[in-house]
């Protein structure tokens, strides 16, 4: 090969091999054969999800903010207990006082699940993403699925943490705790490991609309915490209904063991969320169906 | 075999690609040429099912790209060398692509070995250098052993080894029997590279040719003649060619051959300090060929 700088200026005369045009090649052997399906595609996504570095970081952070938190929420809440009006007693909730660290939580898996799709565009591995696996639907699905098989038992494992943290530190300040064998405990652990699942695939849903990581991040904010602390604040009936059906709030009941009678029961709440997490995606792949990669 | 059939992407009123047919052949390198924002790129990514066509097919072994039973295997595609996430590795990169096609794990360490990155595998790709990035782009296309390579623009930003490398890999994979189509801005690159050339202007197909017939059809030659008694020898020529004086003693002949001009000179008595054949460049015959697209194009921009 010649190089092109020391090249002279007449054309040189080009050696080219003979086109072979209309040979055909025998079919591959050694990429071997077979029909790509879902599973491969889940296969794909599990290795991407697993070999992503902000995956462990977003759950090392969840799980030490949930944890910390419940620490200080327990010794803190547990302290103030003895001096509570009677009424006030009456309402303690144990089982919220630990877990409340799931606000933050949330915001962590839904970024992880925002991660999933933001970080294609990102890095414009969308593209090697989709030659690989044409299938739309197949790439949305088995992020998904590869996003609940890491976010489901993370969010098991943060909550576990959160409460066992959290009832051992108001043990400490002598309130009242629960143990794991209670009913409401074991609804709140788990109910909440749901809730933070789906908060992933809200994130998965947005960032697949939205692509941008930061702005992802901030809807996911707004969305999860900003009309959370705003709702009373809104006038009369619109207030009534955001702080009742506004889908974090309502699967945020979840983690109660004292029910408000304003709001949906735990798992009505929760099923409000689920609802509008299908949704979302179901937006998610209209709209990535649609758009040019 | 690659097919496009009335191929047209419409951007609102921009036509990208307007109504684009051709066939890319296996067995040779084909050079799809044409100036930037020609439309190559659109057409290639319409090519992979990443952009939806407004109207038009395009096919690759007979089935359109979404309909491949396992797109690698089928067609290997390089876009952007940089498409990969920074805090990955090259290994887990390919090993990712290869899974969702079903492609054994000892075919990425095959591929890694074939683009020389077998001691950076483990390595982040985000330290690559862009010559690196380009091998694992490259890597990525061989997973599946396709029998369809599609490369957009590979030569861009490579360093001399790193072009030399690229062409002598889609040469032997054209010797193959693969089918082999690059893209690229400039006909310097496609000259030592390719054998057949699809050239495109602001959308459309302009030339469909072999590259033989295109250096024949294109590659006029030029005598450069140097005198001191220029004003003298014009008009000895004139009559038989077309001459233009590039320089107070320097001609410029197109139509005669230069043993030729050196007999009517001597007849003239005409004394000559220099005769010497030159060939206009491709890249000239590209852009005169281009020129129209082009300038059409920046002109509607004006508007």
């Amino acid at each position: 090969m010649r190089h092109p700088h020391t090249r002279p200026e007449p054309t040189p005369v080009l050696v080219k091999l003979p086109a072979r045009a209309g040979r055909r090649r025998p079919a591959s052997k050694n990429a071997g054969s077979g029909r790509a399906t879902f599973w491969h595609s889940l296969h794909a996504e599990w290795i991407k999800i697993r070999t992503m570095r902000s995956t462990l970081s977003v759950i090392l952070g969840a799980l030490a903010f949930a944890v910390g938190l419940a620490a200080l929420n327990g010794s803190s809440a547990g302290g103030e207990y003895a001096d509570l009006s009677p009424a006030d007693q009456a309402a303690f909730d144990p089982l919220a006082t630990s877990l409340m660290g799931y606000l933050v939580a949330q915001i962590a898996f839904g970024l992880l699940g925002g991660l999933v799709m933001t970080s294609e565009y990102g890095a414009r591995t969308i593209v090697p993403t989709l030659t690989s696996v044409p299938q739309r639907a197949r790439v949305l699905g088995s992020k998904a699925l590869a996003l609940v098989g890491v976010a489901l038992p993370v969010g098991i494992v943060v909550t576990l943490g959160a409460f066992s943290m959290g009832q051992a530190s108001l043990s400490g300040a002598g309130a009242p705790h629960l143990a794991l064998s209670d009913g409401v405990a074991l609804r709140g652990i788990f109910g909440g490991g749901l809730y933070l699942a789906l908060a992933a695939l809200l994130g998965l849903a947005l960032g697949a609309v939205i692509r941008s990581t930061t702005a992802t991040v901030t809807t996911l904010f707004g969305v999860m915490l900003i009309v959370q602390a705003f709702a009373p604040a809104l006038p009369g009936a619109l207030g009534d209904w955001v702080s009742k059906f506004w889908p974090p709030i309502a699967g945020g009941q979840i983690i109660t063991a004292v029910r408000d009678p304003e709001a949906l029961g735990p798992w009505a709440g929760l099923g409000v969320m689920a609802g509008c997490v299908a949704a979302l995606l179901a937006v998610a792949f209209v709209v990535f169906r649609g758009r040019d990669a | 075999m690659i097919e496009v059939r009335g191929l047209t992407k419409r951007y609102g009123e921009v036509l990208a690609v307007d109504d684009l047919t051709f066939g890319v052949r296996a067995g040779e390198v084909t050079g799809f040429l044409g100036p930037n924002g020609a439309g190559k790129s659109t057409t290639l990514r319409m090519i992979l099912g990443l952009d939806a066509a407004s109207s038009g097919t395009a096919t690759v072994q007979g089935r359109p790209y979404s309909a491949q039973p396992a797109p690698l295997k089928a067609v290997g595609a390089l876009l952007d060398p940089g498409a990969v996430l920074p805090s990955r590795t090259a290994f887990h990169h390919l090993l990712a692509l290869a899974a969702g096609n079903g492609i054994p794990r000892s075919r990425v360490d095959h591929v890694l070995a074939e683009v020389g990155l077998e001691n950076v595998a483990r390595r982040r790709a985000g330290a690559f250098s862009l010559g690196m990035r380009q091998r694992l782009g490259i890597a990525a296309a061989l997973l599946g052993d396709p029998p369809a390579l599609v490369f957009d623009e590979p030569l861009n930003g490579l360093d001399p080894e790193g072009i030399v490398w690229i062409r002598s890999l889609m040469r032997r994979m054209a010797a193959e029997g693969r089918v082999v189509l690059m893209s690229s801005h400039l006909m310097s690159e496609m000259e030592l590279t390719a054998d057949h050339l699809i050239v495109v202007g602001r959308g459309k197909l302009i030339a469909d040719t072999t590259m033989k017939d295109f250096i024949e059809a294109h590659s006029e030659r030029e005598v450069l003649v140097r005198t001191p008694r220029a004003e003298t020898l014009r008009p000895l020529l004139a009559g038989a060619a077309d001459v233009r004086a590039e320089d107070s003693d320097t001609l410029v002949v197109t139509g005669l051959e230069a043993a030729t001009i050196g007999a009517l000179a001597a007849a003239g008595g005409v004394e000559l300090h220099e005769l010497s054949p030159r060939q206009v460049s491709l890249e000239k015959a590209f852009m005169d060929l281009t020129r129209d697209a082009v300038e059409y194009q920046a002109e509607k921009r004006t508007n």
